[in-house]
């Protein structure tokens, strides 16, 4: 229920599965608006050898975060690869809120190779989830790029989602 | 005189009687499409869809129906 002038946020979860080329998905939302029904829309290009795409190859192209022991797991990085011949900028256009937070370089070099890195935010330490964030270039198809984040965690023992904070105090 | 009153408030309440009934739900979705861009095989990616109820009734979202 939402009251006059509320907000809530929608998560439409699209598991790529063998798909192939270009996949649209368009949910529908039911109210007591009434008729005509509204839609939300997503589309993707799902690949099936993320190692060469373009204009730009990311690797790893699929983040796993997952931490099976006491030690904890909460950064990880990843390379931007610009297989093209222009400078290309880069945006981030879609993130989750409250899991992680990420440090995207401005742009990258024709040719060039740049670092991103994922940190986790401290009340997402304990936390299991699949997510993803999604980039964008500004070369002319201003071509996007969704990147899997996977966090499972599961300690020898505890069959639930247990994790250890930085302070080192079991949550 | 009383005649007159006894009209007016009678039209009054149509009036409110009538403003109540078209009092009407509405759910506005400021982005419809999010494009992911390539995204690898056996994933799971997700987005956030903001859905704001702008009408002038409570909005109950009832079911979300995968397309």
């Amino acid at each position: 229920m939402l009251a006059v002038g509320d907000s809530t946020k929608l998560e439409i979860i699209f598991s790529t599965k063998r798909y192939k080329n270009r996949v649209t998905k368009r949910p529908r939302i039911q109210t007591n608006e009434g008729p005509p029904n509204k839609y939300v829309q997503i589309v993707s290009h799902v690949v099936e050898r993320p190692d060469s795409t373009y204009p730009v190859i990311i690797r790893p192209y699929k983040l796993d975060l997952s931490q099976f022991t006491q030690k904890v797991r909460d950064k990880i990085t990843f390379e931007i690869k610009n297989v093209s011949d222009m400078k290309l900028d880069l945006s981030l256009v879609s993130v989750p809120e409250g899991l992680f937070e990420l440090d995207l370089p401005k742009s990258v070099k024709p040719g060039g190779e740049v670092k991103g890195t994922l940190k986790l935010k401290k009340k997402a330490i304990s936390e299991s989830f699949e997510k993803s964030f999604t980039i964008q270039l500004n070369d002319e198809k201003k071509s996007r790029f969704t990147i899997p984040v996977k966090r499972t965690v599961r300690m020898a023992g505890t069959p639930g989602k247990t994790a250890v904070s930085n302070t080192g105090s079991r949550k | 005189m009383k005649r007159l009153i006894g009209l007016l408030a009678a039209i009054i309440l149509v009036v409110s009687g009538v403003s109540s009934t078209n009092a009407a739900p509405r759910l506005e979705i400021p982005e419809t499409v999010f494009d992911f861009g390539y995204v690898p095989q056996n994933s799971k990616i997700s987005h956030d869809f903001w859905l704001m109820s702008t009408g002038d009734d409570t909005l109950k979202i009832l079911k979300v129906v995968p397309g």
